[in-house]
Parts: C-alpha cells; structure tokens; sequence
C-alpha cells in the first residue's frame, strides 16, 4: 500500500537508478582500482563486525589451549624438537649460503639469496566459498606493497593484492583467477599452476604430451614475471593423464602449503623485487631504486649485498633474515 | 506484527549488523556454499515489513558493505540485493497475506532472483562459478526464512511497544 502523497522519487526510478550506478561502479571496479579508497573506508567502517565473526573461532581456539594441558606439553616438547632440528639445519645453510654467495660474486650476478620476511597474522578468509582471498593484519604502515609474495612453512600462499594502512588482503594460489610461474624441481621445466577455485588443487595446462612430469613431482616457484621470489614449494603433482586425442596433459596439483589451516603467513621481501622496475634495471644501481617500499630493517642487508657484488661474503649472519 | 507500525532505525540496524556476522563467520568451505543468505534474508524481511524505513537503496547500501567484505565486485551484492528489495516492495500486499511458511516458499523466486543475479555478474566478471552449488543457499534460505521470521517479529513486538 503506497501512501497518498509519495515522497521521493518511485521504486521505478530508484532501482533503475541504483542499476546503472551498480553497473558503472563494477565496470570501473573490474578495470581498474580507482575505487579502492571507497573499498578501503567500508572495510574500514566494518572492522568491528569482522572481529566479532571471528570470535567463535578465537574463543575456542583461546579455550583449547587451557582446558588440554597435556596437549600443550606435548605440543612444546614437539616444537622443541623441530627447533633443534631446524638449528642444525640453518649451521649448514650459513656456510652454504656464504658459498653460493661467493660463487654469485665471481659471477658478478646479483644476490638473491636475502630475503626479509615479516610475520602476519591471518584474520579473516573470504566467506564466500568461490573467492580465495584473506585478510593480513599488517598494512602500508609494516612496508607491505601490492604485489608481495606471502608464504608458509610449507611453500607459498599467494600475494598480496591490495594494502591498506593496517591491513591487507591477499589473493591465494588456489583462487580460480591466479596463476604462478613455476618449475618443476626434477627437470627444470617452466610452466604455469592456474588455481582452480577448489583449496587442494592447481591446473598446469599446456603441457606438451611427451613432457617429462610424474605424479610426485615436486613444483617451485621460478621467479619468472618478478612477482614471486624464485625457488619456493608450490605444489606436489597428484596426478597426470592423458586424454587419447588431446594435445596436452590433464596435470593436477596439490598445494604445499596449509592454505586454509594457518593462522598465520610469512611476508618475503625480496632482494629481486627490486628488479620488477624496468627503469631501475639498466641504472648501475638498482637496488636503491624501491629501498623506500621496503621496512628499515632491509636497509643493513641492502647495504652489504651492494658490497657483495665487489667483494666476495663476509660471513654473513644469517639468522638476521630468518627472523 | 502489523507492518505499519514503525520499528525503530536501531532494531533495523542491530538486526542487520547480525546477519552480516552470521554471514562474516568462518566456516569450512563443504559448509560454507550451503549456508543461507542471512544478510540478503534479513534485508528482504525489513524491505517488506517496513518499506518505508527499509526500500531500495538502503538495501542497495547494505549490500555494498557485504561487497566490502567478501571482497567482490563494488556493487555486485548491492545490485541483487536492491533487485530483491524492490520485488518484495512491488509485491508486499500480496507477501503480507501469507502464513509464514507459505511465505517463505512464495519467496523462494527473490532468493533465487538474488543468487542468479550474483552469478550472473560472476560469471560477467570472468569468475569460474560451480552452477549446481551456487543455488544450495536458496534451499537453505527458504528452510531458515520461518525460524528468522519468528525471532525479527519477536524483537519488532518488543520495539514497538516499548
């Protein structure tokens, strides 16, 4: 029943109102990141709301660790091994970083060994089931910068898509709109895992028929396209078929990384990051060129890789980057 | 509750803010493609209870909080959110006069109208969308509506009277 005297304009006018400004405001969305301001002040806005989401969650994880003392000892005793374990590990990295670095000064290639990593923690994941993106709780006041790459222990977990001042949101390797540069660690094959909208499986496509890949086979980051620090787990390949009459194998990968488990996810900042800039690449010195996008604490290992590319390593610490 | 009596702007407010948590929790993915529309249910509610505190673009304005957070195109869930609304507008004489349960089956279309229009323009944008899941929350929608239905009109007895 619609009053005698309307106010406003009618339903009529208002939803083709609200159609031709929801459909500007998508077209400029999907082409470009102009509306990221307006994006960010609502999220913003609705902080609050996202933290009571979570509650649950927190709650019970909070409560978990309380009520199951037992449970936490053997969780300690667990870690403590596994940091002995890493301990011993991390002696050798030191001498064979100190190597490799060496062997890279007499090649006079760049350094790209220092990485800096910064620990986020994971506050939302999107909720609707068909987008893989999350939310960090470090922003453009950490460094963070569109573009990082965001790891786990296991292997990588996608990149940072767009940076607020206190947050940021991350797109994963597994949503349906990503793809990474890999290679196949056995042979060194390049390729692409394209994620599938589905959290335990990538898609390699266009690989060739008689292409040398088996079930097993471990997939690394390559470096290619300067988004992604090369030579981290990606995938393991679950499983490879062929298809009689088709031109390339059907290769299906399973993500090393806990994608949906973690609370908790790596930022790298990488020392080949700065190679992205085309402009900075052919200048004598190109590492200064996105020093300032990076957090402070980069500036010291900045400072000695320049030196490396005349003098061969200084024992380095490398402790410093693994914190 | 008689829908010309009005609710006050904080019930509105408070119940939408509600269904936005709901919407917001976390939950393992199997779960999550089945889990009902409450934001859109909630909307589409005041939208024809209280079409004259809750029309069209102020569903329109709830639906882009909803973008902001699921992190989709600005204007996707605001558009099928203000297409709903404004069905149930037109409509609202004719929702008015049904028993809850008939009520939420003769909604059954506007939750669907809603999904198809979020597909759509997925599928417009170039996302992949799984067709056959992509309605399981209009089944679940229209099984939560009634229970939804009772507790709003509950609260909304209470606001009015006091």
């Amino acid at each position: 029943m619609s009053p005698l005297f309307p106010k406003g304009p009618s339903p009529n006018i208002k939803i083709v109102a609200v159609l031709i400004i929801s459909l500007g405001l998508m077209m400029i969305d999907h082409a470009q990141e102009a509306i990221h301001p307006l994006r960010s002040g609502i999220a913003a806005a609705m902080q609050p709301l996202q933290l009571a989401a979570e509650l649950p969650a927190d709650a019970v994880e909070f409560l978990s660790k309380y009520i199951d003392r037992d449970e936490l000892i053997a969780e300690n005793k667990e870690l403590g091994q596994k940091v002995l374990l890493l301990r011993a590990r991390l002696q050798k990295l030191a001498a064979l970083e100190a190597e490799n670095e060496r062997i890279r000064g007499l090649l006079s290639s760049a350094s790209s060994l220092d990485e800096d990593v910064l620990i986020a923690e994971i506050l939302a994941v999107s909720p609707d089931p068909y987008l893989h993106y999350m939310k960090l709780n470090k922003g453009s006041i950490d460094g963070v910068f569109a573009g990082q790459a965001l790891v786990d222990a296991n292997g990588i977990i996608g990149q940072v898509t767009a940076v607020n001042m206190m947050d940021a949101s991350a797109i994963m390797i597994t949503d349906a709109n990503h793809g990474i540069p890999v290679e196949i660690n056995r042979t060194g094959l390049q390729t692409i895992a394209q994620g599938t909208g589905k959290t335990d499986r990538l898609l390699l496509p266009f690989l060739a028929n008689n292409a040398d890949v088996r079930e097993g086979d471990l997939l690394v980051s390559s470096g290619l396209g300067g988004r992604y620090p090369a030579g981290y787990p990606v995938a393991t390949i679950t499983r490879v078929s062929h298809q009689a009459g088709d031109e390339f194998l059907n290769v299906v990968a399973a993500p090393t990384a806990s994608l949906n488990r973690g609370r908790e996810a790596l930022l790298v900042w990488t020392q080949q990051a700065t190679h992205i800039n085309p402009e900075a690449n052919n200048t004598a010195s190109p590492r200064n060129a996105k020093d300032d996008a990076q957090p402070a604490a980069t500036a010291a290992d900045t400072a000695t890789s320049e030196q490396n590319t005349g003098t061969p390593a200084s024992a380095k610490n490398p402790n410093a980057a693994a914190q | 509750m008689s829908p010309k009596a009005n609710v006050s702007l904080l019930l509105i407010f408070s119940s939408m803010a509600l269904a936005l948590v709901l919407t917001l929790i976390p939950l393992p993915n199997s779960v999550a493609v089945g889990r009902p529309a409450f934001f859109a249910a909630t909307a589409i509610f005041w939208a024809m209870m209280q079409p004259r505190r809750f029309g069209i673009i102020s569903a329109w304005v709830c639906g882009m909080f909803l973008d902001a957070s699921y992190g989709t195109p600005l204007g996707q869930h605001a558009l099928a959110l203000a297409l709903a609304a404004f069905v149930v507008n037109r409509l609202k004489d004719l929702y008015w006069g049904f028993p809850i349960l008939q009520q939420s089956v003769a909604l059954l279309p506007v939750f669907a109208l809603y999904e198809f229009v979020l597909f759509w323009i997925d599928g417009a944008s170039g996302r992949t969308v799984e067709p056959l899941w992509r309605w399981l929350p209009v089944v679940s929608t229209t099984l939560f509506w009634p229970f939804w239905v009772l507790v709003l009109e509950r609260f909304a007895a209470i606001d009015v009277q006091s």
